[in-house]
């Protein structure tokens, strides 16, 4: 695949296969091509040449089918994008509001789980450790928790992929550390998720370095000698 | 790959460039135009008669005013007569104040550009926004006193449409300035553009918007005292009376109690404003 993104050759011939479960992490420096991948991946950026299959759909085909992907898609953007000013529950609900009723639309603007989710939520929400902080408003979270209930968000609606864009920027270590377990313990789940933090990939079982595009290491065991090869500097 | 060092010019700094004369032609379009200026606001001023000649002529009627409006009528009759129209004054700001809601936030909404209404809707409600708030409040009240007839509620469809169109325009602008990410967020997850717009888009503008909306009371309250001018109810239809009547001791009262409305409900509305976290 190549994307030329605002006249840039954002990612250059990267040949991509990641199986279904499987959690794979993209590495590489700012502009390196990874957030671009991931857009790829939701049908924002078209390809110049080559294409996009996720279990079997185009990403860039018809509405129906974009939408369809969207809503087996679960998201996890860099830096917050929470909605301030309301509870974290209703937040953690709002990935499922594409298959909201009216009575769903009424319990959740209470305040409230409508049932069709409540058991799930209460189980992601204890799985992920922020069960106490649903009541809280956003602004009142620390950013790992904020990242956790963006993480809830993104896995209620029960998707098959979920994409994280570098979910641990801004953190403090520890509060990364929280972040990146929760990931690893999505579990059934394909994961895929974009970094420039060498420790954040060690986590994963497979890391796909990226550098200007092109991908310049695909497998496990990331060591020193290949991050040196993607930061062009010693890890 | 190390970092580049930084390479210091080396040798005398480079000359400032001088700043090129303005063209001859700049300098008399400029001429030009303040003598045009000039020329507007004196025909202006010529054409409005102000000055102190007519300033000086009115003294003695304006003196007269004066001495009665410090001599208020404080009787326990006229005082029934202000405190009903002051209650009825209130009145119409709140109820045009719901009616300003109930039409100016999805117009808001539909003008806003991240809220992504169909382009024709968009543009419609655009267009409807801006013909509310082009008639001003005493326009309306005169075109509803010849409709409905006069009255309160000739008032309160005046200073409704006016303000709807007001906050139609400001609330658009509020829901805007929102931080994209969270919107984006939802969208991505299949959301449609209504639940998105419900879900992010509004909650992060709910203080601001609540701001307008108490702003715009206290507008509706300034406009509900000079409607009366037109017969369209409030206590400025009581003020005309009196000017009329040259009872300048009642219109007297009636300034005073229109001062105190006005600076009450702003006083009320400034608290609750500071209080949602909005400039007061």
């Amino acid at each position: 695949m190549d994307f030329p993104a605002r006249g840039i050759r954002a990612v250059d011939g990267v040949d991509l296969e990641v199986r279904a479960g499987e959690q794979v992490v993209l590495l590489g420096r700012s502009g390196a091509g990874k957030t671009t991948l991931l857009r790829a991946l939701l049908g924002g950026v078209p390809a110049a040449t080559g294409s996009v299959r996720i279990g079997g759909r185009n990403p860039w085909g018809s509405p129906a089918e974009v939408r369809a992907l969207r809503r087996s898609t679960g998201v996890i953007r860099q830096g917050n994008d929470l909605v301030l000013g309301v509870s974290a529950r209703l937040n953690a609900l709002m990935g499922t509001a594409s298959q909201w009723r009216l009575r769903d639309w009424v319990t959740a603007l209470r305040g409230r789980v409508p049932a069709a989710y409540a058991e799930r939520l209460a189980a992601l929400a204890d799985h992920h450790g922020i069960a106490d902080a649903l009541d809280a408003r956003v602004h009142e979270l620390s950013g790992g928790q904020r990242q956790r209930v963006a993480l809830c968000r993104a896995l209620l609606p029960g998707p098959t992929l979920l994409l994280a864009d570098e979910p641990t920027s801004g953190l403090d270590p520890a509060a990364a550390q929280t972040v990146v377990a929760a990931l690893r313990a999505t579990e059934g789940v394909t994961l895929v998720v974009a970094t420039h933090d060498l420790g954040v990939a060690r986590a994963f079982p497979r890391t796909v370095a990226l550098r200007e595009g092109a991908v310049v290491y695909d497998g496990p065991d990331f060591d020193a000698r290949i991050a040196e090869r993607v930061y062009g500097v010693p890890a | 790959m190390t970092a580049p060092e930084t390479v210091l010019p080396q040798g005398p700094p480079p000359p400032v460039p001088r700043r090129p004369p303005p063209p001859a032609g700049g300098r008399v379009a400029r001429w030009g135009g303040a003598s045009l200026v000039v020329l507007v606001v004196a025909w202006s001023v010529a054409g409005t008669d102000i000055g102190l000649g007519s300033l000086l002529e009115g003294r003695q009627a304006g003196l007269r005013m004066l001495r009665s409006f410090l001599t208020p009528d404080l009787s326990g009759e006229f005082l029934a007569v202000v405190a009903s129209a002051a209650v009825e004054t209130v009145q119409i700001s709140v109820s045009a104040l719901l009616l300003c809601v109930l039409l100016g936030l999805p117009l808001a909404a539909l003008i806003a550009g991240n809220v992504r209404a169909p382009r024709p809707v968009a543009a419609t409600a655009r267009v409807v926004a801006a013909g509310l708030r082009g008639i001003p409040e005493l326009l309306w009240a005169l075109l509803f006193v010849a409709t409905v007839g006069p009255g309160p509620a000739a008032g309160v469809y005046a200073i409704a449409l006016h303000g709807a169109g007001l906050l139609a325009k400001l609330c658009s602008e509020q829901l805007e300035a929102v931080d994209p990410a969270p919107v984006e967020a939802l969208r991505l997850t299949g959301a449609s553009r209504s639940a998105t717009a419900l879900l992010a888009t509004v909650p992060q503008a709910r203080s601001g918007i609540a701001s307008l909306v108490l702003y715009q009371w206290e507008c509706n309250i300034r406009a509900a005292t000079i409607v009366g001018l037109v017969s369209a109810g409030g206590i400025g239809q009581d003020l005309v009376i009196s000017l009329k009547l040259f009872r300048y001791s009642e219109a007297g009262t009636l300034v005073l109690a229109i001062v105190a409305i006005i600076l009450a409900v702003d006083f009320f509305s400034r608290l609750v404003r500071r209080r949602l976290g909005a400039a007061s």
